[in-house]
């Protein structure tokens, strides 16, 4: 009796039954992917190049052996966080990845509602597609582990400072993964999950603790630091990244930054609730999938779509008498283009004008919010800011024309409906045109927002006029090449994920990884080449730097255009004129690109359609 | 008006076709059947421009599907298996979007886009989104969008599959009216009860390779099958069967439960003999069927291998 009792109680707290079976089949099934292993070694060359990239600089090759030495424990220390740090941004991008297809692919795959139908409860489901993808995380950081050991023995890194990094980085990935894996539950497409999650990330850790630190700098004016201290307390609760710079600051400068550790909230507080919010979401998803596990059993949801709703209401206002909906006026004859019209007609939020509308009035609410705590510090005459707010919208206005470009042929491949488009007497320029002028037209609402900012603030003299001008060159070039490369990914691929993914990996490659390379790389050869300069200029953030510092603030804004002064990274000023011409040059060079993009885009528009 | 010339297609090592020759008349309904992954499909999409043969020549109304594919789409109506639709369309919109794809002037659209509609008894759905509506409706929409341009080929793969009973017979019904409109389709289909019924020729198609291409006489010829008969008489049947097989046109006579099954040779029609032998032989005859040679009967004798 007794070992029989003990056998089935064994049973019963068996930590696999969090999971049920689902755990050992994800583990499974990714041991098969490729794009796993693809994953790890990008992670392993990454953290390998970064680790070279601190080693360098911090020892000198030509110096002495004995200062060389002496080097080396400075050295450690920073090759211990830039690990740690590296460790804690990649888990959680990691973490984004692998779980935004988590439950959006068992629902795209009509497998969802299945597993509802076997003993399997949704609990299972939710913590085995969670923990699974944390086990390989955890693999990821485990590959780092024997060189931070190391590195511990040898560099005086204190055990305290590799635990706290190591618990915050696991719980901000729980909770990264949790919420992605919230957000795969109604979306169809992993870039939509992926993007949707890192802006969830960044509005949590960015944007609000910077409206709340502009707050502690108006409370600091008027209530004295103690209630700031609060504050800050309680942002760093929620907030991995200010536990981590926390901690970091603390082990270089303990003593000098000891009032910033002191406002921060332990760690293991920190951590706590992070655990917290990860088990609230994990609840909450729970909920969720088996809704709409349940529903897909009976055939009422598709992913990604509200069309169930949408149907209710029009069956409310049908008039059978009448034979035919009420709705006649909503039907939009075809004008022009039929293939710019129809780009047009997909909305630029999903879920129709009530959210589109909805997500421009928080946008604008946002944008006044930071406007105005800019104007009380009176930040708003600074050149700095500005150059923020422009690379803000420039790089979302990118990111939108990145992803929209990307995904307007896969789309159709996807939904099966590219093949009937080809039948058509369309030709392959009207199509890949008519994409493009689409793409283009989607992303407006983004730089519009730009082109109010420049505007706006041109016109109460913070902006010089120029600017304008040298913008509308700058984002022209760029997004032409942008939506080129987007349509030429897009009629490679078959899956949108895969375009969207190359079309990112492509701009990160060339305006992101390449910069970082070459300047390590100007590092170590102590010269600058003509080229490196006229490559880092090329960049579309580094154009938007160079111009809005030159023109913004009462001073640039008020002065002549002769008098303005472009100053470029590695070379000295230049005046309008020849700053514009480089400008001009940059934006040709990539329009010139663009079109062959799109020219290869048209040549394999018909080829690899099924 | 359609033709193929030792079409085939390779995927890889995998051949898909295999010189394919195929030749099918104008205002003629064929049916092209054969297993998953016969190689059904794969035709279809050559012949509507999508895929490139790996080797040979398709010809649509005179023009090569290769060489002169602009021609050829205008030609042709393609219904694919598998019909995409676009999230975010209304039907009306839809069908409009496809007019004027197919280069239709903008005043005329209106008016065909509602012919469509009311040929595919869709008029009620018009302001519904596309994708909300079911396979059958998704199906009708599909065979509204290839008539929008009254091509002269129709090119249809399993328009039938997913639609109840009544759509179907509905679907029959048009695709009869579209041949005496004077179309030419091309109709692939696992349902060959159906195809039977409206096909004038068929295809036979297996492993890539074209097993058989005619008629259903032709079938009956090629597979050794002569005229079947089903006879019922009165009184004594066994007499009945002794009188009918000392007649040399008859292959076999066999008693089934309540009438003779009687086969002639394939190349011995034997008009009017038996109801002659059984008059002469004093027995009383209650009816004569003629029992035709079934499609799916066809289908599993050729593809069994019959042939080869």
């Amino acid at each position: 009796m007794s070992w029989q009792t003990l056998y089935s109680a064994c049973k019963r707290i068996n930590p696999l039954w969090l999971t049920g079976p689902i755990f050992e089949k994800e583990l499974v099934v990714s041991s098969r992917r490729r794009r796993n292993y693809v994953l790890r070694f990008a992670y392993v060359a990454l953290l390998s190049f970064l680790v070279l990239m601190v080693w360098i600089p911090n020892i000198s090759m030509s110096s002495s052996l004995a200062y060389q030495t002496a080097r080396m424990s400075v050295a450690g220390l920073w090759i211990v966080t830039t690990i740690c740090f590296y460790q804690f941004i990649m888990t959680q991008f990691t973490a984004v990845i692998m779980l935004s297809t988590a439950i959006s692919d068992e629902i795209y795959h009509k497998t969802l509602g299945l597993l509802m139908t076997t003993p399997i409860t949704s609990f299972q489901i939710v913590m085995g597609k969670l923990l699974s993808k944390l086990l390989q995380m955890l693999l990821l950081i485990g590959i780092s582990f024997p060189l931070l050991v190391i590195l511990r023995v040898f560099g005086g890194v204190p055990w305290s400072y590799i635990l706290s990094s190591f618990c915050i980085t696991i719980t901000a990935s729980l909770f990264a993964g949790a919420l992605t894996l919230y957000f795969s539950i109604r979306g169809r497409y992993a870039y939509a999950v992926i993007l949707k999650s890192i802006f969830t990330l960044a509005m949590l850790y960015l944007f609000i603790p910077m409206i709340m630190i502009f707050l502690m700098v108006l409370i600091t004016q008027s209530t004295g630091p103690s209630s700031a201290m609060k504050l800050m307390y309680v942002i760093s609760l929620f907030n991995p990244f200010f536990q981590m710079y926390g901690a970091t600051v603390s082990l270089f400068m303990g003593r000098i930054f000891g009032t910033f550790g002191a406002a921060l909230s332990p760690w293991t507080w920190h951590c706590l609730t992070l655990l917290g919010l990860t088990i609230l979401l994990v609840a909450r998803s729970v909920t969720i999938v088996r809704r709409v596990a349940r529903s897909q059993a009976v055939g009422e949801f598709e992913i990604g779509s509200r069309r169930r709703i949408k149907k209710k209401k029009h069956e409310a206002v049908l008039k059978p008498e009448e034979g035919r909906y009420f709705s006649d006026s909503e039907i939009k004859p075809v004008k022009g283009s039929p293939i710019v019209w129809k780009e047009l007609r997909v909305p630029f939020i999903r879920g129709g004008r009530r959210s589109s509308k909805i997500a421009l009035g928080f946008s604008l609410a946002a944008l006044f919010l930071c406007y105005l705590l800019n104007h009380i510090t009176d930040a708003l005459d600074s050149e700095a800011t500005h150059f923020g707010y422009a690379l803000v919208f420039v790089l979302l206005g990118l990111i939108t024309n990145i992803v929209l470009s990307a995904t307007t042929i896969t789309g159709e491949k996807e939904s099966g409906s590219w093949p009937i488009l080809l039948t058509t007497p369309l030709d392959n320029w009207q199509i890949i045109i008519g994409k493009a002028i689409g793409v283009f037209r989607r992303c407006l609402p983004i730089w519009l927002f730009l082109a109010g900012h420049l505007i706006l603030f041109t016109l109460v003299k913070y902006i010089h006029p120029i600017a304008i001008f040298q913008m509308v060159l700058v984002v022209a070039g760029s997004m032409f090449f942008l939506g080129c490369s987007g349509l030429y990914f897009s009629s490679l691929m078959k899956r949108t994920t895969s375009a969207v993914v190359a079309n990112l990996g492509f701009v990160a490659f060339l305006w992101f990884v390449m910069p970082i390379f070459l300047s390590f790389m100007m590092q170590i050869t102590r010269s600058t080449p003509e080229w490196m300069n006229a490559y880092l200029s090329a960049n579309p953030a580094v154009q938007t730097g160079v111009v809005m510092i030159a023109c913004s603030g009462s001073g640039n804004a008020g002065s002549s255009v002769l008098n303005l002064q472009y100053r470029w990274p590695l070379e000295g000023s230049e005046n309008f004129i020849r700053a514009t011409i480089i400008i001009f040059v940059v934006a040709v060079c990539y329009t010139v690109f663009g079109l062959l993009m799109l020219y290869r885009a048209r040549v394999r528009l018909r080829r690899n359609i099924f | 008006m359609i033709q193929t010339k030792g079409l085939s297609k390779r995927y890889g090592s995998l051949e898909a076709l295999v010189d394919l020759n195929l030749e099918i008349s104008r205002g003629e309904i064929f049916g092209f059947i054969g297993p998953n992954g016969a190689g059904k499909t794969t035709t279809m999409r050559i012949l509507s421009t999508l895929l490139e043969p790996t080797k040979g020549q398709a010809f649509i109304d005179g023009l090569d599907v290769r060489k002169e594919g602009h021609k050829v789409r205008r030609t042709i109506g393609y219904m694919p298996d598998f019909m995409g639709v676009y999230d975010d369309l209304k039907v009306f919109e839809y069908l409009e979007f496809f007019a004027a794809a197919f280069g239709i002037e903008s005043k005329k659209r209106k008016s065909i886009v509602e012919g469509v509609l009311e040929l595919t008894d869709l008029q009620g759905k018009r302001a519904e989104t596309v994708d909300s509506l079911s396979r059958g409706m998704q199906q009708r929409l599909g065979l509204a969008r290839v008539l929008l341009h009254d091509p002269k080929v129709l090119i249809l793969d399993e328009p039938a599959s997913g639609l109840d009973p009544r759509a179907r017979i509905e679907i029959r019904e048009l695709l009869r009216e579209l041949r005496r409109m004077g179309k030419t389709i091309m109709i692939s289909s696992h349902i060959l009860s159906e195809l039977e019924e409206i096909c004038d020729h068929v295809g036979i198609i297996e492993n890539g390779r074209l097993i058989f291409s005619g008629s259903m006489e032709q079938i009956r010829i090629q597979l050794g099958l002569g005229n079947k008969v089903k006879v019922r008489v009165t009184g004594n049947q066994e007499m009945a069967i002794e009188l009918l097989k000392g007649l040399s046109e008859i292959q076999e006579v066999k008693a089934l439960d309540d009438h003779i099954a009687v086969t002639f040779y394939p190349d011995k029609p034997g008009d009017g003999i038996i109801a002659r032998t059984l008059v002469n032989g004093g027995i009383d005859i209650i009816s004569l069927e003629p029992v035709r040679v079934k499609l799916d009967e066809a289908f599993l004798h050729l593809t069994k291998g019959i042939v080869h």
